[in-house]
């Protein structure tokens, strides 16, 4: 998809050469680009950093309005999408988390969520906003968590289902962490004992798991 | 273990934005509950942002003459004034989001994040069958919560149009397989199926058009089909 692009681009401008010598260079650029926009968004997330800000802005707003030119096919509705992109970057920089993705990834999502939503209202004349329910960008880590302890009280349900013997070492080794040697020490049963009974146990929990989310 | 998941197709275009509020909130939902899924929905993601955003992006736009900051011009647009604008406002902080629970027949059921604020409405059905509408954009598809009790069963039918059930909660099974939460099934105009469940279940459901019940005494049902869907 890309090289038909970049190949249809390179028709249209006649600067073939040109693009050539950029391509090679492409990868190694777009990473220092990546860092750089991440260095940039982090200085205005902990200094609100108005220089690095504007750096930002004249990265994307461009490329934001085209996208919007495109989606929206109005000027107007386009510049609302920079202005409302661009003021959640500005609001929210603290809230990005570089361990879910890169810079434009952020910025591409609450552009396509607010998008999504300037569509609606423009197609359908809805006034209310779905987009960040549907596409998530700022969530609550606590909200996760809950749903690990979901699984886990689930889990927790099924164990304690177990039979008694074997309902202990499986929680020993899962939940206490335990060796299977600790274990055998604690309980003073033979380490092949110890061995049997996770292996029951765990068959065990196998089919009632796959009974119940099969 | 879920078996039946969006196509790739339509993973893409939902993370371009381009599905309707149905069906990104079915397959939204379906990737909260599916992992392989919300992998892929990030690959895609980052894909499309990289079209979109990345540096080879706007070549039809000229970058290189992008003032600096006091006299920001783009593609001749005066960006000054509403940089400024922005810069002048304070952080905002997160919103917490908390699911939201709906009750129906005095069970309560956690949703998923992308029907949040999309459930102010009521309940409606007969006998082991509830419904709450939801409201959708597009003219001849319909968006629904549908609770079928312990027991249930919708008469055998087919659809005029597509059908996407993704199950939120219970179980049921249909002439093709067996069910659990977070599967995402998608029916056309060519198949029938008779949906029954033994425990209870919550779906969330879009139908791209209304329903035409095929069976028997179930003709008679019809109208159910406008209801239920």
């Amino acid at each position: 998809m890309q090289n038909i692009q970049s190949q249809s681009h390179q028709s249209r401008y006649d600067k073939a050469y040109v693009r050539q010598n950029k391509q090679t260079m492409d990868d190694s650029k777009s990473t220092q680009l990546l860092t750089e926009l991440k260095e940039q968004l982090v200085k205005v997330a902990n200094q609100r950093d108005k220089q690095a800000y504007a750096e930002l802005f004249s990265y994307f707003a461009p490329k934001i309005l085209n996208f919007g030119n495109q989606k929206l096919s109005s000027q107007g509705l386009a510049m609302d999408l920079v202005q409302e992109t661009m003021t959640t970057v500005w609001t929210k920089a603290h809230l990005f988390d570089a361990d879910k993705g890169s810079v434009t990834t952020w910025v591409f999502t609450i552009m396509r969520n607010r998008c999504f939503d300037m569509l609606r209202k423009v197609q359908h004349n809805k006034e209310d906003t779905f987009g960040d329910d549907i596409w998530p960008v700022f969530e609550s880590p606590q909200a996760e968590e809950q749903e690990d302890h979901i699984l886990t009280a689930k889990m927790l349900k099924h164990v304690d289902a177990l039979p008694p013997l074997q309902r202990q070492v499986v929680k020993g080794i899962y939940l206490q962490e335990l060796s299977q040697q600790e274990l055998s020490t604690k309980l003073s049963v033979p380490l092949g004992t110890i061995k049997s009974r996770l292996r029951l146990g765990l068959v065990k929990l196998r089919s009632i798991l796959e009974k119940h989310y099969d | 273990m879920i078996k039946f998941h969006p196509k790739d197709e339509m993973l893409k275009q939902h993370a371009n934005g381009q599905l309707h509020l149905g069906l990104a909130t079915a397959v939204s939902a379906h990737c909260e509950l599916c992992s392989v899924c919300r992998d892929k929905l990030k690959q895609y993601t980052a894909a499309q942002a990289e079209q979109h955003l990345g540096e080879q992006s706007n070549d039809d736009i000229q970058t290189e003459n992008v003032a600096t900051l006091g006299n920001l011009s783009i593609a001749n647009i005066d960006f000054s004034d509403m940089l400024k604008q922005i810069t002048q406002l304070a952080p905002v902080e997160a919103t917490e989001s908390q699911r939201t629970i709906v009750e129906v027949k005095g069970t309560q059921y956690a949703l998923p994040r992308a029907l949040t604020n999309q459930v102010n409405h009521n309940w409606s059905g007969f006998g082991k069958i509830s419904r709450m509408r939801l409201n959708a954009d597009e003219n001849n598809s319909r968006a629904s919560l549908l609770h079928i009790d312990a027991d249930g069963e919708i008469p055998e039918h087919s659809h005029t149009g597509r059908e996407i059930t993704l199950l939120l909660e219970g179980n049921f099974e249909d002439e093709f397989s067996q069910y659990v939460p977070g599967d995402f099934i998608e029916l056309d105009a060519n198949h029938q199926h008779s949906p029954k469940t033994i425990n209870g279940c919550l779906c969330y459901t879009v139908v791209d058009a209304p329903l035409h019940f095929t069976k028997g005494i179930s003709k008679i049902l019809n109208p159910i089909g406008e209801l239920i869907y």
